[in-house]
């Protein structure tokens, strides 16, 4: 059964692949690409807030955060003049420290307390980059970010960017499908379904919810890594507390728990404003209302809709 | 100092308002409304389209921003709750967010992005104790707050339905089994929620100015104090108010004015990491 569906996924899987490798033939536009770039690196955040909110089900507003600290750190250490081989693993570093600190005390705190304090964290990381200015350049941000080097080369123009990030995108999608069916995987999803049941069955839920909540940081602070150094242009806006109800949003729309989910709403959400910039202010109105019609009507967003065309068929054979 | 504490204390009775508008609704249904301070943002500009627009009496733009936000309480009810009953808490939290962000920048379209002020319904010379200066606002807000809690107190334990509002809270199904029409008792617990946001609102709108924007931070000060104080508890709602009005003034004064509100998140982190369930504890118990 689950090997039928695999193969059923891949001719999927290999058309999103070739649409995806096309897409900077068609769009010779450096605006659309850069606005793509960025629509790849939202995806990577969101697969990556998809293991502790869609799989492990902990609400968690501080990934803007993490992807914040990811990109501050690269900037901040090569602007310093570091090589640019280290900053991965800078952003690594404080990331994964910055989730213990706020991870360790919180995992056992319940829904409202557990958005409230990640929402706290956010602002008070947000306020941080904002007032420390003379290293993050507060609110108008760090320009001329050197780029990706490794050792001399690295990527030049926003096609070749494109084409690394996407590669990024499969990797991160793979490592993500592997946690997921893992021992780990399965104790997320146990957490979220009954923490009571799980516990019962030998899953360590606090130990299980404070790996989630790290992979996710990892993942946002590699994005925001990428982020600052293919964009070369940060500030607090991209990082605030907005982006990490966008985050939330992008996975909801798209699907909690479906890693294809991620990707659609990430994309979706990051090229819509852009392309209806015209209804101005109405734009957001809109966004609101859609945002409460997905979760009134489909509350499994996208990947849920598309599933459900899946099972009918099946019954039918 | 003490001038510092009287400021502190006027600010904190407004977060204390905000956070008893949550404690109702989240008492009847165990809903946390994140629009709460997009409704507080609401009742400001509601009251000067009133008073300010179209010129009226400041104590008539407080009668009808207080039925218009009991209307657009119901309303948000209707839109919100109901689709939602019964649904993890999680996708509760992105609505009311995402109501909360249809309502500012419906706000930004009709009212436009410039803060505005709203004149206080009360006037008259500060009064002066030892150095200590006490607007009439203050005074005013002081007083305001006292009638809130006592109003609020009196209606939740002494009258007949809000005795049916506590039956709710504590378990929906049983007391529609016993005949108490839980659908008005929630749609009142709605409507006063909102009005006492907006109450909120016309509070805040002559200390502070009114914009659009306004109604995230008080928003998110309003569910500070209510973790601070326990979800759902009344006297830790007030005092939690307080407390956090204190902090944030007290510490933008002797440590830096730039952090001022990320006062209250590490308050209410520090406080959640020694009691999980706030200082005075949740009045509900966990529902498995």
């Amino acid at each position: 059964m689950r090997k039928a569906l695999r193969w059923k996924a891949w001719p999927i899987i290999a058309l999103s692949a070739a649409v995806a490798l096309a897409v900077p033939v068609i769009a010779h536009d450096g605006y659309v690409i850069q606005l793509l770039n960025i629509a790849i690196l939202n995806a990577i955040v969101v697969i990556g807030l998809n293991f502790a909110t869609g799989w492990a089900g902990q609400i968690n507003f501080g990934q803007a955060a993490f992807y914040g600290l990811g990109a501050y750190t690269t900037a901040i250490a090569t602007k310093a003049g570091l090589p640019w081989i280290v900053t991965p693993f800078l952003s690594v570093i404080v990331v994964v420290v910055a989730s213990l600190i706020l991870g360790l005390p919180t995992m056992r705190l319940r829904t409202y307390y557990l958005a409230m304090t990640t929402i706290g964290f956010g602002e008070i990381i947000r306020l941080m980059i904002v007032h420390w200015e003379p290293v993050t350049g507060g609110t108008s941000g760090l320009r001329a970010i050197p780029g990706i080097s490794i050792f001399g080369i690295g990527p030049q123009g926003q096609i070749q960017h494109y084409y690394l990030l996407i590669a990024t995108l499969g990797l991160a999608v793979l490592i993500a499908l592997r946690v997921r069916n893992s021992v780990l995987g399965r104790a997320m999803i146990a957490t979220k379904d009954s923490e009571i049941a799980a516990e019962q069955s030998g899953v360590d839920t606090t130990r299980t919810k404070l790996l989630a909540f790290m992979i996710g940081a990892i993942y946002a602070g590699l994005a925001g890594c990428l982020y600052a150094s293919s964009i070369r242009f940060i500030s607090p806006d991209s990082f605030s507390g907005t982006q990490a109800i966008l985050l939330m949003t992008m996975l909801i729309i798209g699907g909690m728990g479906s890693i294809a989910g991620c990707v659609v709403g990430a994309v979706a959400l990051t090229i819509l404003p852009e392309a209806l910039r015209f209804l101005g202010q109405w734009y957001l109105v809109l966004y609101g209302l859609g945002v409460v019609a997905v979760i009134v009507l489909a509350p499994g967003g996208l990947a849920s809709l598309a599933s459900q065309v899946q099972p009918r068929r099946a019954r039918l054979r | 100092m003490g001038q510092l504490v009287v400021n502190g204390l006027a600010l904190g009775s407004i977060y204390a308002l905000v956070a008893l508008g949550l404690l109702l609704i989240f008492n009847t249904v165990q809903i946390v409304n994140f629009a709460q301070g997009q409704l507080l943002m609401l009742g400001a500009f509601i009251g000067i389209s009133c008073a300010v627009t179209h010129e009226l009496p400041v104590a008539a733009a407080w009668a009808i921003t207080m039925v218009a936000m009991a209307l657009v309480g119901i309303v948000f009810m209707v839109l919100v709750y109901f689709p939602l009953r019964g649904r993890p808490a999680f996708l509760v939290i992105l609505t009311t967010i995402a109501m909360g962000i249809v309502l500012e920048n419906l706000a930004l379209i009709v009212w436009g992005p410039l803060p505005v002020s709203l004149p206080s319904p009360i006037h008259g010379p500060p009064l002066r104790f030892a150095g200590v200066v006490v607007s009439m606002h203050q005074i005013f807000i002081f007083v305001t707050l006292a009638v809130i809690l006592l109003l609020q107190f009196f209606f939740l334990t002494k009258t007949r339905f809000g005795i049916l509002m506590q039956a709710t809270a504590q378990d929906l199904h049983t007391a529609r089994l016993v005949g108490i029409p839980v659908n008005r008792t929630i749609a009142v617990a709605f409507a006063f929620g909102a009005v006492l946001s907006g109450i909120a609102g016309l509070l805040v709108a002559p200390i502070f100015l009114a914009e659009p924007t306004m109604g995230g931070s008080l928003g998110l000060k309003g569910f500070v104090v209510s973790v601070i104080g326990g979800f759902g508890n009344l006297p830790g709602a007030v005092i939690g108010g307080l407390f956090l009005g204190l902090i944030e003034t007290f510490g933008a004064r002797y440590i830096s004015s730039n952090f001022r509100d990320a006062y209250a998140f590490v308050v209410m982190i520090a406080v959640l990491v020694a009691w999980p369930r706030g200082l005075f504890g949740e009045k509900s118990s966990e529902k498995v």
